[in-house]
């Protein structure tokens, strides 16, 4: 290989501000045993073991205790009830109903967003005057925290609001779009306005892999624009798309704040998704059993597409090529 | 890979003009290009203008749903710090998503050159757990920290829960897996031979660590500490429990925007919107200067 090792420079000037450096072919000479300053894993360690790793068992303890805001104070006598706060929670709690609202509320979102981040991307490849400010633009709703769309969203959508205003403009009545039936669909848009950016950032570093030499080809054969795009392009964009799938599927089930702030607690039914009811059944309802329950499952199910993303990682985007090689060391 | 053919592609570049190079390299027809752009930018900036022309309206005509402001105003930017604690929310998320930055860029920066540079027992468990680890929604570590934290204080008598202090340890964890991540994918990229000479001539580990590497990767570093402020400054879940009106950081400061009300029924929308800006606006300005860094990472992988 003729690559030669990136500098800071180089890649501080690289045009997609990549910061993963190139893979590089195994080198096993690298890894040393001398003098290992393993006392430097320590405070990341540390911390990463009391307050993720610890809590996380702590979770699955608490959910087999009857735990509520009585016994909270006490919370290691309190009475030790098994797997019933796992079936309640299946069985006679909203779970599985949030279960498939944010289920829907994750496919919906990223279907739509899907098409408009890669068309997005399509139209912004080509070069063209004022294209470094649109692609800035593009990415407003991404950069800005969720808690501030969600406000501002809030206030846009409030029953007298500006929304209502324009649809009354076209001759509909809007109605409620914070509460009622009308709720979840509120929570779709914003979801897709917010989010669809970062689909739009994943197909542009894939369009950006294909050679000038595909493009020349391409004209060669006097491909028209729609078969260029059909038979050439969206083969390259594969790879990256399946990421952003997963990637987006995984941001819409743990969304939190969108729901949260977009609709404040106890939220509309019709919205309440699996974070949202973890938090309520906790610092709503005080019922922190049942609660770490309903969190377990939702971590089971989310696991699901996240095994996914694991497995897609490693294989896909040179991330892993870390792995890969350590594993090859070892 | 693309780096293996560069004398074609360069002779090819120069001898044909730059808009004969441009119409090879287009994607779409004209007409449909305009089209895309004039549609998406209105999807993208109608709802921001709005903002900012709210946030500079009265909060009755931002009640009724007035587009356009019958009397531009900067009446709200003044009045956001006194109908609520904007300022000290600012400042508190300041404080605590500005620390996390800083220590936690530091702390990642170590964890990597060890992960990167050292081989031991259990270096590639570490390698994935933080992959793992990264993946774990909040929500679920949510209460287990909160009961932690209060046991906690019941058996030390030091209280967290309430305190910046609470926020920040939660907040510099739960960003250390993706900060080390992206120091990691970093370092690997350095090259070695500056250590491997530094260590010749005898310097320690801690040495190497704070004179070579360090120096050598701020983009890197810089990166990673963003994206732990980010985390910081963004949280709702965390800060809506674990504060008090005294330690609450912007995101919850705003949120009571929402349920203050002015002389009987108006909530205070046009000041709410100005508020909105404010907390937007560190982000922004971030974005804006190290923009060309950020991109790479905000693809590179967060799962949250």
């Amino acid at each position: 290989m003729v690559m030669t090792t990136p500098t800071v420079g180089e890649r501080a000037a690289a045009p997609t501000g990549d910061l993963r450096p190139q893979p590089k072919p195994p080198r096993r000479r690298g890894l040393t045993t001398r003098g290992r300053p393993l006392w430097m894993l320590l405070p990341g360690g540390v911390l990463m073991g009391l307050v993720i790793v610890v809590p996380l068992l702590l979770g699955v303890f608490i959910a087999l205790l009857d735990l509520d805001q009585y016994t909270l104070r006490a919370w290691l006598t309190a009475p030790f009830i098994g797997v019933q706060n796992f079936v309640e929670a299946l069985t006679d709690s909203p779970l599985l109903s949030s279960i498939g609202i944010s289920a829907s509320f994750a496919l919906i979102v990223t279907a739509v967003t899907l098409p408009i981040g890669v068309t997005a991307a399509i139209a912004t490849q080509n070069a063209f005057r004022g294209r470094a400010v649109i692609r800035s633009i593009f990415l407003i709703p991404y950069v800005l925290p969720a808690f501030v769309v969600a406000t501002v969203w809030r206030t846009i959508l409030q029953p007298s609001g500006i929304a209502n205003n324009v649809l009354s403009g076209f001759g509909i009545d809007g109605g409620l779009w914070l509460n009622g039936p009308k709720s979840y669909w509120a929570l779709v848009f914003v979801a897709i306005w917010s989010s669809w950016p970062f689909i739009y950032l994943l197909a542009l570093s894939g369009l950006q892999s294909v050679d000038t030499e595909v493009h020349e080809a391409a004209a060669i054969d006097g491909a028209l624009w729609w078969a260029k795009l059909r038979y050439v392009i969206f083969p390259y964009l594969k790879g990256p798309i399946s990421l952003a799938i997963i990637i987006s599927i995984l941001h819409a089930i743990n969304n939190f704040t969108l729901p949260f702030v977009l609709f404040g607690v106890p939220t509309p039914s019709n919205v309440q998704v699996m974070p949202v009811l973890t938090y309520i059944a906790s610092f709503q309802s005080f019922r922190f059993g049942l609660s770490a329950a309903m969190a377990i499952v939702s971590l089971v199910i989310v696991a699901i597409p996240l095994f996914v993303y694991l497995r897609a990682v490693r294989l896909d985007s040179g991330d892993e090529k870390v792995l890969t090689e350590t594993e090859a060391a070892e | 890979m693309s780096a293996v053919t560069p004398l074609k592609s360069t002779g090819a570049g120069t001898r044909r003009s730059r808009s004969q190079q441009a119409q090879i390299m287009r994607l779409l027809p004209r007409p449909l290009l305009v089209v895309i752009l004039a549609v998406l930018l209105a999807f993208v900036l109608i709802p921001v203008v709005y903002i900012l022309l709210a946030s500079v309206n009265s909060d009755i005509a931002v009640a009724r749903g007035d587009f356009w402001p019958t009397a531009f105003t900067m009446e709200n930017y003044s009045k956001i710090w006194t109908t609520v604690a904007l300022g000290r929310g600012l400042a508190n998320s300041v404080i605590v998503a500005g620390g996390v930055a800083l220590v936690c860029a530091f702390l990642a920066v170590a964890t990597a050159y060890v992960l990167v540079r050292f081989q031991f027992r259990g270096r590639l468990t570490f390698l994935r757990g933080l992959l793992a680890l990264q993946s774990i929604p909040g929500t679920l570590l949510l209460l287990p920290v909160f009961v932690l934290f209060s046991s906690f204080a019941t058996v030390t008598g030091v209280q967290v829960i309430g305190t910046r202090w609470g926020l920040f340890i939660t907040y510099l964890t739960f960003a250390l897996p993706f900060s080390t991540w992206v120091m990691v994918t970093y370092l690997r990229g350095l090259p070695r031979e500056l250590e491997e000479a530094a260590r010749i001539d005898g310097a320690s580990s801690w040495r190497i660590l704070t004179r070579i590497v360090v120096p050598l990767s701020w983009p890197g570093i810089v990166v990673s500490g963003i994206f732990a402020f980010l985390l910081g400054w963004n949280d709702v879940l965390f800060a809506s429990i674990m504060t008090n009106p005294d330690s609450r950081t912007a995101a919850v400061a705003l949120q009571v925007f929402g349920a203050t009300q002015e002389g009987g029924a108006i909530p205070v929308y046009g000041q709410m919107m100005a508020a909105a800006l404010v907390c937007a606006l560190p982000v922004v300005v971030l974005y804006l200067i190290f923009q060309r860094y950020l991109v790479g990472g905000l693809t590179a992988g967060g799962v949250k």
